[in-house]
């Protein structure tokens, strides 16, 4: 499988899965986060900015920041770091445009 | 639900009072944010030189687990994935990701830890840009490489333990080197500073540290030290650590490529060159903060004691506040390592049980020593002044705590 970042001592019997990021199928471990496997896969930019249209991945691991947000399974701004993933889980980065149709609507 | 204790926060603190509760008689449910109990044990994995020779080796997340296990077979209701949004008085917990939206308690202890202080240097919100915390959760936790080249942007016990844990794990650390100055970071990150911060990390990383300078003169000569690092320096573990440089700029197209290195004075002013060094990650580490949002919500008044690593719920020495009910433990009161917090989730644990007519397996006094002892045998200190810290503490709640 192509998680090339993985290191080599992973724990034994851990079941692989396949998951979906961005219409991608990619491999994953079952419950470990949604971001540890993107990240497994070399994957570090999971949304873009809102605002600024720049991207955005991982940055403090533990549900914090909120920079790891994605849309799971349809659900928008779920954190990826705290999010154990499954069998055939669809990850999207989420749309920039139209939040900001939203915001400029709210102004 | 309802149960007699709430415990927030499923990390050292919390789960080895929600033993010591759940063992002697009342119940007690456990509320986490994260996927699976643990905090940040489950991160930790190094060598304690000072511990018996058969638990050198800390290992946190078997430590996490057996805590888990161990309240779980007892009990203790543990909520993973689940977030705790506000608490209200005698005690009501509206909480999210369970199938219940409220835990009442009678008593509630914030075991909630510290979270990283951000280190808004240019480019850190690059993907591949990430704290030193998260990078130490993927390396030892998740076994995933953070990147194929670091640079730990940071130097201090934290970020120099999960530098020897990435090189133990293969990954090419570049090197470290100071955090750029910052309003942000506050003060003591100058050379100078820096070499002090580090005399307890001399027994960590023995090899390199002791042999070198040995931890009287890191503690005695911290300028005279930093100034002779300014052309010969020093490695651990194979990796240099730049005393006298700073990262300035992280820069990339889209993502992480390289960082800019500006060398700096003993006192930690820019000075000379800069050098670009190319690397795919950096790990940010400006050290932690002890997260009290849900204390303040409960009228528990704050302390600010930069001591203990900034503003902490004011709270005598049996971990007790000014608040009926409420009682605090773990990184909450002040930085300080996994032991150190296992011993006052103990100690918050039996006053707990005394506010709630019963009583522990030892009494609060002889509890209040282990956690002294335990902080006296810590294998590092986060801070270097954290027993003034806890000696200012007790002042004040002698002063103007005591209901």
């Amino acid at each position: 499988m192509a998680n090339t970042y993985r290191l080599g001592h992973s724990e034994a019997k851990q079941k692989t899965i396949e998951f979906y990021f961005n219409h991608k199928k990619l491999t994953g471990y079952e419950g470990e986060p949604i971001a540890a496997s993107l990240l497994a896969n070399g994957i570090r930019t999971i949304r873009t900015c809102e605002i600024t249209g720049e991207n955005r991945g991982i940055l403090c691991g533990i549900g914090h920041c909120y920079e790891c947000r994605a849309e799971v399974n349809g659900v928008p701004n779920v954190r990826t770091c705290l999010t154990p993933n499954s069998q055939g889980i669809e990850v999207f980065s989420g749309s920039a445009s139209v939040h900001e149709g939203e915001m400029e609507d709210e102004s | 639900m309802k149960v007699d204790v709430a415990i927030i926060g499923a990390g050292p603190a919390g789960l080895t009072a929600a033993i010591e509760i759940m063992q002697n008689g009342l119940s007690v449910a456990v509320i986490d944010e994260y996927y699976r109990p643990g905090g940040r044990l489950l991160g930790q994995h190094y060598e304690d030189p000072n511990a018996p020779p058969d638990e050198r080796v800390w290992n946190g997340k078997k430590v996490a687990e057996q805590l888990a296990e161990k309240a779980r077979a007892l009990g203790v209701q543990i909520f993973t994935g689940v977030t705790a949004w506000s608490v209200s008085r005698k005690w009501e917990i509206a909480i999210t990701g369970a199938e219940v939206n409220t835990v009442s308690a009678s008593a509630l202890l914030l075991a909630t830890g510290s979270i990283e202080k951000a280190l808004p240097i240019p480019g850190w919100t690059l993907p591949g840009a990430i704290s030193i915390g998260a990078a130490q959760t993927f390396t030892n936790l998740h076994h995933i490489a953070v990147g194929k080249r670091v640079m730990i942007a940071g130097v201090d016990p934290l970020s120099l333990s999960v530098m020897i844990e990435m090189k133990n794990a293969g990954i090419d650390v570049a090197g470290m080197a100071l955090p750029s100055f910052t309003p942000a970071l506050g003060y003591r990150h100058s050379p100078a500073d820096t070499t002090l911060l580090l005399t307890d990390v001399a027994g960590l990383a023995p090899n390199a540290f002791v042999r070198r300078f040995g931890k009287f003169a890191l503690a005695r000569f911290p300028r005279l030290i930093a100034r002779t690092l300014r052309f010969n320096f020093l490695k651990v573990n194979g990796v240099p650590i730049h005393l006298r440089k700073s990262v300035v700029k992280i820069e990339g197209e889209g993502q992480v490529e390289a960082v800019l290195l500006q060398s700096v004075t003993v006192d930690g002013e820019p000075v000379g060159d800069v050098e670009r060094v190319e690397v795919d990650t950096v790990c940010l580490s400006a050290g932690l903060y002890p997260l009290v949002d849900l204390a303040q919500t409960t009228g528990c008044r704050l302390v600010d004691i930069p001591e203990l690593g900034g503003t902490v719920p004011l709270h005598g020495e049996d971990m007790s506040t000014q608040v009926d009910g409420l009682f605090v433990a773990g990184n909450i009161t002040g930085i300080e390592g996994a032991k150190v917090a296992m011993a006052q989730g103990k100690l918050s644990a039996i006053s707990i049980l005394e506010s709630l007519g019963t009583s522990g397996s030892m009494t609060v006094d002889k509890a209040m020593k282990k956690v002294e002892e335990a902080r006296k045998i810590a294998p590092l200190r986060f801070l270097p002044e954290i027993d003034a810290g806890r000696e200012k503490m007790n002042t004040i709640w002698e002063k103007e705590g005591i209901r």
